[in-house]
């Protein structure tokens, strides 16, 4: 049987669904089948449908799971029953009209109020990243540091120790974000 | 001497003996008890390489990156106690605050963030020594317990490996298209035999404008790999433009086999592409054509009977008279022709009698009035190739025109029409590469599956076509036997990638690990005793495989080996996505114009009841009582 959270959810299979849509979707799913009513919900159904709403909370992870769906269609076959804009006219896809291409190129400097700028899309790469793992390497950090502290206040090691956690924190907070821009 | 104390002597000797041998691991364990912070680090390190299948190169850097904290804690010491003694003691009186009559737990946690500056850094750098030296014992067979010890550490490390580089790649920002320093990134790295070892795996986009092979069979995942290279190179080499520090690209796709596969594959380059910053993206046949009749008149002459079946033998004959005809028709004083229909009607004697008997080409008369009885045959034979390759090489767009083009051959449905198509765009490719009116472009011409349209043009020609007009050549065969005819051709074109090969799974790819080279490993062999190892035994120098063909063999989807200058990489290709952040809106949608209304003429009034016209309303209700028409 084929793994498809969005059957799981109700929902069609597109990769621009909104966040709303997909919360929607989850809420009436959930409020009918959680095992606290009195009927005693139904379990299998809520951990099904709270899965695939994990699964598609973020537009990045809709987008992977909908390709997911067109690579195993794809290779049962099925090419009928997907395309890569289910309505013919999804984003990026249609050819864009002439004239651009031979226009000249603007040319691109990297100047310190572009990497200010570039400094204003973190928010938007977060969003579209993976926030929750972000936010709770934040809180490790924050923890840390906030223990640090606790522990040996007034030390030399104390912002020491916070550096290291702010390190560790950056390198590996990054992958959790979407690309920037043109990247 | 009594037996009693020649007993205890012998104890004593015995004693005396375990203790001298156990006496430097007792004093190690006192050393790693006495330095219990940065045992903790180094314990801690070393099992995240182990778990997580890391190199002990990673452990290494991140030792590097933790000196950070190291500098700001000599900075902060010297601030707080404003000397560099009182600094370099401090860590001395932290941990001597360690240890009984001190409160325990929270002494040895205090004591250990206090150390934490020092002994991160230096507890990874040692766990990472461990490591390095565990991997070598195993692998030059000096550690283990049992024979085959190895083998299960290789083959539980690799799964390791792969895992961390599966999760590598599915993080959303940890793979983009484009890395900095104009990289670009294919996945996570499994293993690196000879290469300097990333997490995430990157080529330099030159490598991309150079040549390049993939071979992998169907469904390992090539598809995905060749997208992400095409995505990562024009993005860098926008980007570069943008900086003044090159060319326009122009990506020229050739795919060969066609079929619904391949316009999936199309529009999933496109919105890459556009994601990238492309603006025009071409996708021929089927929504662009190119003109063929661009071409200098000479080069479209040759083309045009290249693209005829013209045989041997006393067909030879045949083949000159054509070859003559074409070169008179194309090259007729008027110009070359425009399209597909001008080209056909100078393929008549009277036309090219007209064109070349001004009276200064008498040559060229001699030979219409000489090939004038062939001239309908060579129409026919035009006439039936033109209508077969379509419309699709008779239109108004070229080259320049777009940012990319994607070509679909139907290599598979109509190989021979494929063939000629095939021929036809890479001259209009090298065309385009050597035009020297139109705006230089940085040119990459991929050619996927070629083998499937090879027939009178083999990768090789292309290849080195693409060689000699300094434009980067990326051609992919689902085997090493689908790279050319001969071994000869296959080995001239896999020799000469420059830019690297990439291998996916594939059944056979001994010939091409074996331009990876080999490597220097110790063998070292045992004496067995029972089923284990004894204390004697050999080691001894022998060549290895940079890239082993049995992983390649087992390879799963979307696994690859890099193999580049002598060394290897395995890497787990990552899908390749656009940044969310930078996908265009889609094109707007027309505006559907409302038509005016028009002053239409006021209907004429409808005809009176006559007999045999329809039944007004007053009889149907005759017929199904009243209201029926209602």
């Amino acid at each position: 049987m084929i793994h498809n959270p969005f059957a799981a959810l109700g929902l069609p299979e597109r990769p621009d669904l909104d966040d709303e849509t997909v919360r929607a979707a989850w809420r009436a799913i959930a409020a009918a089948t959680h095992p606290d009513r009195a009927d005693g919900g139904d379990l299998a159904r809520y951990t099904q449908a709270t899965a695939a709403y994990a699964e598609l909370r973020t537009p990045w992870s809709r987008s992977e799971a909908y390709a997911d769906l067109v690579e195993q269609a794809w290779r049962e076959g099925r090419y009928d029953d997907y395309s890569l804009d289910p309505d013919g006219t999804g984003p990026g896809t249609e050819p864009l009209p002439a004239g651009p291409a031979a226009a000249p190129l603007p040319r691109r400097l990297r100047s310190p109020l572009e990497l200010l700028l570039a400094l204003t899309s973190i928010p938007s790469r977060i969003r579209r990243g993976r926030p929750l793992r972000l936010l709770i390497r934040a809180a490790l950090a924050a923890g840390l540091s906030v223990a640090v502290l606790a522990l040996i206040p007034g030390q030399p090691a104390a912002p020491a120790d916070v550096a290291i956690v702010i390190t560790w924190f950056a390198l590996t907070g990054r992958k959790d974000l979407a690309p920037p821009p043109e990247r | 001497m009594t037996t009693g104390s020649w007993m205890r002597l012998t104890a004593g000797l015995w004693l005396l003996r375990k203790a001298v041998m156990a006496a430097p691991w007792l004093l190690l364990g006192a050393a790693l008890i006495a330095a219990w912070p940065l045992t903790l680090v180094m314990v801690a390190g070393y099992i995240a390489a182990w778990w997580r299948g890391w190199p002990p190169v990673r452990l290494g850097r991140a030792a590097v990156w933790a000196l950070a904290g190291s500098a700001v804690w000599l900075l902060a010491g010297v601030v707080h106690h404003r000397a560099w003694r009182a600094a370099a003691l401090a860590p001395g009186r932290a941990w001597e605050h360690s240890w009984p009559p001190h409160p325990v737990a929270l002494a040895a946690a205090r004591a250990f963030v206090l150390l934490a500056p020092a002994t991160v850094a230096a507890g990874l750098g040692l766990a990472g020594g461990v490591w390095a030296w565990r991997k070598y014992a195993i692998t030059t067979g000096l550690g283990g317990i049992t024979p085959s010890a190895p083998i299960k550490f290789d083959a539980r490390q690799w799964r390791r490996q792969v895992r961390t580089a599966k999760g590598l790649t599915e993080a959303p920002g940890a793979v983009p298209l484009l890395a900095r320093g104009g990289r670009i990134p294919v996945g996570g790295t499994i293993r690196a035999i000879g290469h300097r070892w990333d997490a995430v795996f990157a080529l330099p986009a030159t490598a991309c404008a150079r040549h390049m092979v993939i071979v992998g069979a169907t469904g390992s995942g090539k598809t995905n790999l060749m997208i992400r290279l095409w995505a990562g190179w024009f993005t860098a080499t926008l980007q570069a433009a943008r900086a003044g520090r090159g060319n326009r690209p122009l990506l020229v796709v050739l795919d060969c086999k066609g079929g619904r596969d391949a316009r999936h594959k199309a529009d999933r380059t496109r919105r890459l592409l556009y994601g990238a910053g492309a603006r025009r993206v071409m996708i021929w046949p089927d929504e662009a054509r190119l003109s063929l009749w661009d071409l200098p008149a000479q080069d479209l002459a040759v083309l045009l009977y290249q693209m005829i079946e013209t045989g041997t033998g006393a067909a030879a004959y045949y083949a000159d008279v054509m070859q003559a005809v074409l070169t008179l028709a194309v090259t007729a004083p008027g110009g070359p022709p425009y399209n597909a229909t001008a080209f056909l009607d100078r393929l008549d004697a009277k036309w090219l009698a007209r064109a070349w008997n001004d009276g200064r080409h008498r040559r060229e008369a001699d030979l219409v009035h000489a090939a004038a009885k062939h001239l309908p045959d060579i129409q026919l034979r035009f006439a039936t190739l033109l209508e077969r390759l379509g419309p699709a090489l008779d239109g108004p767009d070229t080259l320049a025109d777009a940012d990319a083009w994607y070509f679909i051959l139907e290599g598979t449905r109509e190989p021979s029409v494929a063939q000629a198509q095939a021929m036809a765009l890479t001259e209009l490719a090298a065309h385009a590469a050597t035009d020297q009116n139109s705006e230089p472009r940085a040119m990459l011409l991929a050619a996927d599956d070629y083998s499937a349209v090879s027939g009178r043009v083999p990768l090789s020609n292309l290849y080195e076509r693409g060689r000699s007009l300094g434009i980067g050549v990326q051609v992919s065969a689902q085997s090493w036997q689908g790279l050319g005819a001969t071994d000869d051709e296959r080995y001239r074109i896999a020799a000469t990638a420059d830019g690297g090969i990439f291998v996916m799974q594939t059944p056979y790819p001994e010939p091409l690990t074996q331009l990876a080279g080999t490597h220097r490993v110790l063998e070292t062999a045992h004496k067995l005793i029972g089923h284990h190892w004894g204390n004697e035994g050999t080691t001894r120098l022998q060549r290895a495989s940079t890239a082993d063909p049995e992983i390649i063999r087992h390879l799963s989807i979307g696994q690859a080996c890099y193999i580049h200058h002598g060394a290897a990489t395995f890497v787990q290709v990552a899908r390749p996505k656009p940044s969310p952040l930078s996908l265009l809106p889609p094109p707007a949608q027309p505006v559907v114009q409302v038509p005016t209304p028009r002053d239409e003429p006021a209907p004429a009034p409808w005809p009176r009841s006559s007999p045999g016209s329809p039944p007004a309303t007053r009889d149907l209700d005759d017929i199904f009582g009243p209201g029926a028409a209602s």
